[in-house]
C-alpha cells in the first residue's frame, strides 16, 4: 500500500495532522455508521459507538503496520465494538443450525403476502438485530458497503469460503426469523 | 433430491453464487415449499441490496474531533501531573537541602544580625565554591527542564 494516498493518509494522522484524522474520519464515518445504525437499534447509542470506533482507530493507529487496507482494519474495530456490545450475540458457531421444527409448515401455494408488503424492511431490520454479531457485521458490511468477500475474510478472520458459507447462513437465519418471530 | 437437501443452498441460489444442478432445478420446478422458500430468499436478498445506508449526523465529525482532543487533553493531563510531581518534589529536595546546609551552619541559631549575617554568608561562599560546577549543571538541568514543560503545554495542537 506504501505511496498510496491511504498510506500517505495514515503517516499524515500518525504525524499528528488533525486535517489528516478529520479526512479519514469523513472518508470512513459512511461505513462505521451504517454498520452501528443497522446493529444497535437506539440511534443515539449507533452514534455514540460509531464515535468510539474512531477513537479507538486514532489510539491504533500508530500500531497498524499497513498489512491490511484501513478500511478491514477499521471493519475489524466496528466487529469487535458490536461484538461487546452485544456479548450474548458474540460468537457463532461454524456448526450452527437450525431446527427446522420452528419453521411453520405453510401449505404449498400459500399466500407470500408477508414477504411483500412495506413492513418487511422493518421486520427485517430488528431481525437482523437478532443475529449473532459475526453475521450481522457480514450481512450489513457486504450489503451496505458492498465490502468485497476478501475485505470480510480478512477483517473478521475468517477463510473466504467461509465467509461465504456465514453470509448464506446468516440469510437463511433471517429468513426463520421472518418466518416465526417476525412475522 | 429432497426439501431438506435443497434448503441449505436455497440462499446461494436466490443470490446467483450457487448454481442449481439439474437435479435441483427438476425439485424447484416441482415442489411448492421450495419455491416459496426460494421467493422469501430472493425477497430478502432484494430488500438488503436495495436497503440505503443510514447516515450519519450532520455533525458526526465534528464529534468524533471533540472526543478525540478531549482524550489528548486527558492524556497531557496525566503527563503533566506527573512532571508537576516531580517538579515539586525537586524543588522540596533542594529547599530541603538548603535547610539542612544552613542548619549544619548553624545559622538557624543566629539571631539576625548583620555583621554575623554577612559572615556567615562568606563562610557558605567558601564551603559552596567547590560545589559549584555541580550547582551550576543542576541549575541548568532545572532550567531545562522548565523550558520543556513550558514548551509542551504551549504545544497543545493536535
Amino acid at each position: 500500500m506504501r505511496g498510496t494516498p491511504e498510506h500517505e493518509l495514515v503517516e499524515r494522522c500518525r504525524n499528528g495532522d488533525e486535517t489528516a484524522f478529520r479526512e479519514l474520519v469523513e472518508q470512513y464515518k459512511g461505513l462505521v455508521f451504517a454498520i452501528m445504525a443497522r446493529s444497535v437499534a437506539e440511534p443515539a447509542r449507533a452514534e455514540e459507538l460509531a464515535q468510539e470506533a474512531f477513537l479507538r482507530v486514532h489510539q491504533g493507529l500508530p500500531y497498524f503496520r499497513g498489512e491490511a487496507r484501513l478500511s478491514t482494519w477499521i471493519y475489524r474495530i466496528v466487529a469487535n465494538l458490536l461484538a461487546q456490545e452485544r456479548p450474548d450475540l458474540a460468537t457463532v458457531s461454524l456448526d450452527a443450525t437450525f431446527d427446522d421444527s420452528d419453521e411453520p409448515r405453510v401449505q404449498p401455494g400459500a399466500d407470500d403476502r408477508a414477504f411483500g408488503d412495506m413492513m418487511l424492511r422493518d421486520r427485517l431490520d430488528k431481525a437482523i438485530r437478532r443475529l449473532p454479531v459475526p453475521y450481522q457485521v457480514l450481512v450489513n458490511g457486504h450489503y451496505l458497503k458492498g465490502l468485497r468477500y476478501e475485505d470480510l475474510a480478512e477483517a473478521l478472520n475468517m477463510p473466504m469460503g467461509t465467509v461465504k458459507t456465514h453470509l448464506h447462513r446468516a440469510k437463511r437465519q433471517l429468513r426463520h426469523l421472518l418466518e416465526t418471530e417476525f412475522r | 433430491m429432497r426439501c431438506e437437501e435443497l434448503e441449505p443452498i436455497i440462499e446461494g441460489l436466490a443470490d446467483g453464487t450457487a448454481d442449481p444442478g439439474a437435479e435441483a432445478r427438476a425439485h424447484l420446478a416441482g415442489c411448492a415449499l421450495c419455491t416459496r422458500r426460494g421467493s422469501q430468499a430472493r425477497a430478502i436478498h432484494e430488500l438488503l441490496v436495495r436497503r440505503e445506508a443510514p447516515a450519519p449526523p450532520p455533525g458526526f465529525t465534528a464529534g468524533v474531533m471533540a472526543r478525540v482532543q478531549r482524550q489528548r487533553w486527558r492524556a497531557e493531563r496525566a503527563v503533566d501531573l506527573g512532571f508537576n510531581l516531580a517538579v515539586a518534589a525537586g524543588v522540596l529536595l533542594i529547599v530541603a537541602g538548603g535547610v539542612g546546609l544552613a542548619w549544619s551552619l548553624g545559622l538557624l541559631r543566629i539571631q539576625a544580625n548583620l555583621a554575623v549575617l554577612l559572615e556567615a554568608g562568606a563562610r557558605l561562599g567558601g564551603r559552596v565554591a567547590p560545589q559549584a560546577q555541580t550547582i551550576g549543571v543542576a541549575g541548568l538541568l532545572l532550567t531545562m527542564a522548565l523550558g520543556l514543560w513550558w514548551w509542551a503545554e504551549a504545544d497543545s495542537s493536535f
